[in-house]
């Protein structure tokens, strides 16, 4: 009966025991035994990933993080991966591991990863100590965890907080009054400008037809100047030149004696003009003796009434012709006998 | 002379009434105090007959059987139910929200740190400490404790010592079968009845898995372990008044067994975690 106790009692004990530690192995991921290749990283920052997270490789899970710890200096942190099966990963300096959340649930992972691939993160360059061991290091990076962009999220929504703050301090009524008058006036001067752009879009305008025409015409000018060039060439080519100096030579001989004859009447003209001042002298001292009252037209023309009295003259002088030439025998009597 | 002794004695009647309450209280601080004191004695003289191996000997694996063995059935009937309940409220919680694997996450987390040590010892206060009371109460009643002593036995080395000694030792046992009980039921409900596959529920397991939690879930059941018997041979060994004392003793056995239980959760939790 003792013996009987004594073995249920020890089989549960044991069977407990048992539990704990195979059921504990096993909750910790242990890989029972199976071969599994050791791999070194070297990290800056591990972020939250802690030993048991999975290891991947192209998006499959190929091991676990055995170990974390930091290197006696305190500037590097040594991950243990403990990878299933032979694991050769070709070239460890073109490989790259990132560390990184698994979701956005806490739970983080480590990548292989080639560095080519994803060339913008800053790989920690594995020191040629570490690449001369027999264990594979690979220089790793870990991506920001959630936290520390909530942290810079967090101060970037303080520095937002501080400009509202004082751009409420700034924008008070005087400063929307200011504001709106600002505006107004801007529309003022908008309208103002888009009549001057108007206006001088429509100076442009006819200052490009202008131009275009007087392209045009300089065009049709380089046009002519070509072909009068072509005709100038061939009359040089043709020897017109020769006849055309020949009648040039004549020619400036004509003007030559033009130019003697016209001499010669500029002399006779020299007289003319000192007899047309003498004139011009003569009638000037006629109009002032006018002027003065001298003479017959002198008073006639200071005297009002000798010119009435000429009129009145003239008009039955007029009248009197008249008459003379409506009856001529009233006044003339001829008789031949 | 005779209206005078009337209002005296109408006052203090009055008096009486006043200060009932305030009587009341100070008895249970003294009787508090009182068994603080008398469970202390208790303790001491228990680790006083720790050296008395020949006598509490004997008597261990017998009670390893009935206080640790013979609970596994209660433990396991009642994680499995837990288990199965955890699964199913964390998928209603969860679903939508997080990712399947924290179903896993949940029950493994829950039933390790809190449900399988606390529940199970909630379980075994019942089974154990009512039992271990009333045996002992009736022992008390019978004179049977009295006859120990005058056969020279130390009742505490006798009776005690073994019975404590089995809880602290076979309570963690019950309360690992238990949590592993909790776990794969909670598993096989989450495959059977909720949209969570095998390797998500394991993968929650072992995502927020940390060894500590083991450590921490065995000293958990150790203690309670402890309180159960010991609270379980205080009251049983403190019994007065025939079998109606045995029941009160019972009771309070199991009540203040249960009490501490929960006052050591917590105080466990916001020591170790």
């Amino acid at each position: 009966m003792t013996q009987g106790r004594e073995l249920v009692v020890g089989s549960t004990i044991i069977v407990a025991i048992l539990v704990i530690a195979v059921g504990t192995l096993w909750l910790q991921g242990t890989n029972w035994g199976r071969k599994a290749t050791y791999v070194e990283v070297l990290v800056l920052d591990v972020g939250q990933l802690t030993t048991g997270n999975p290891v991947r490789l192209r998006g499959v899970s190929i091991g676990s993080v055995a170990s974390i710890t930091v290197d006696p200096g305190g500037d590097v942190v040594r991950l243990g991966l403990e990878v299933e099966g032979a694991f050769d990963l070709g070239d460890p300096v073109s490989a790259g591991v990132i560390i990184a959340p698994q979701s956005l649930f806490g739970d983080w992972q480590a990548e292989i990863v080639r560095r080519a691939r994803f060339p913008q993160f800053d790989y920690f360059d594995v020191p040629a100590v570490d690449q001369n061991r027999d264990t594979l290091v690979i220089g790793g990076y870990a991506i920001p965890d959630i936290s520390r962009l909530t942290a810079a999220a967090d101060e970037i929504s303080q520095n937002l907080s501080v400009l509202t703050d004082r751009f409420d301090r700034a924008f008070n009524e005087q400063t929307v009054d200011q504001l709106l008058t600002v505006i107004a006036n801007l529309e003022v001067v908008s309208s103002e400008i888009r009549n001057l752009i108007t206006q001088q879009a429509s100076t442009f305008e006819d200052v490009s037809a202008d131009v275009a025409r007087a392209a045009d015409e300089i065009s049709q000018a380089s046009a002519q100047a070509n072909t009068t060039f072509r005709e100038v060439d061939a009359m040089l080519d043709r020897g017109d030149v020769d006849s055309i100096l020949v009648s040039v030579r004549s020619t400036a001989a004509n003007i030559d004696r033009v130019t003697a004859q016209v001499n010669r009447s500029i002399g006779g003209l020299d007289q003319t003009v000192a007899r047309a001042d003498s004139a011009f002298g003569s009638v000037q001292r006629l109009t002032s003796r006018v002027e003065s009252g001298q003479g017959a037209l002198g008073r006639l023309l200071l005297d009002s009434t000798l010119a009435v009295r000429a009129e009145n003259a003239m008009a039955q002088l007029d009248s009197l012709l008249t008459d003379i030439k409506a009856n001529p025998r009233r006044y003339v009597r001829l008789s031949i006998f | 002379m005779a209206p005078i002794q009337h209002d005296v004695e109408d006052s203090e009647l009055e008096l009486r009434g006043f200060s009932a309450p305030v009587r009341s209280v100070g008895h249970w601080v003294i009787a508090g105090v009182g068994s603080v004191g008398k469970g202390g004695h208790l303790a001491a003289r228990a680790v006083g007959t720790l050296r008395q191996v020949d006598i509490w000997g004997p008597r261990l694996v017998p009670l390893f059987v009935t206080i640790g063995v013979a609970s596994i059935p209660i433990g396991l009937f009642i994680l499995t139910f837990t288990g199965m309940v955890l699964a199913i409220q964390a998928s209603y919680t969860l679903t939508g929200t997080v990712p399947n694997y924290f179903v896993g996450a949940l029950v493994g987390k829950t039933v390790i740190l809190e449900l399988g040590p606390a529940l199970t010892a909630l379980a075994l206060a019942g089974r154990v400490g009512a039992s271990i009371a009333s045996e002992l109460g009736t022992m008390r009643v019978t004179e049977q404790i009295d006859a120990l002593e005058s056969l020279a036995y130390d009742p505490v080395a006798y009776l005690v010592v073994p019975r404590v000694l089995a809880g602290m030792f076979m309570f963690p046992v019950v309360t690992v079968f238990s949590v592993v009980v909790g776990i794969v039921a909670g598993w096989l409900t989450s495959l059977a009845m909720l949209d969570v596959t095998t390797p998500e529920f394991v993968k929650g397991i072992r995502f927020f898995f940390d060894t500590y939690d083991v450590q921490f879930a065995l000293i958990k059941a150790w203690s309670f372990g402890l309180v159960v018997t010991g609270v379980g041979c205080f009251y049983g060994l403190q019994t007065s008044g025939g079998a109606e004392g045995v029941g009160h003793a019972t009771t309070r056995a199991v009540v203040v067994g249960s009490m501490i239980i929960l006052v050591l959760d917590a105080f466990w939790a916001a020591v170790l975690l």
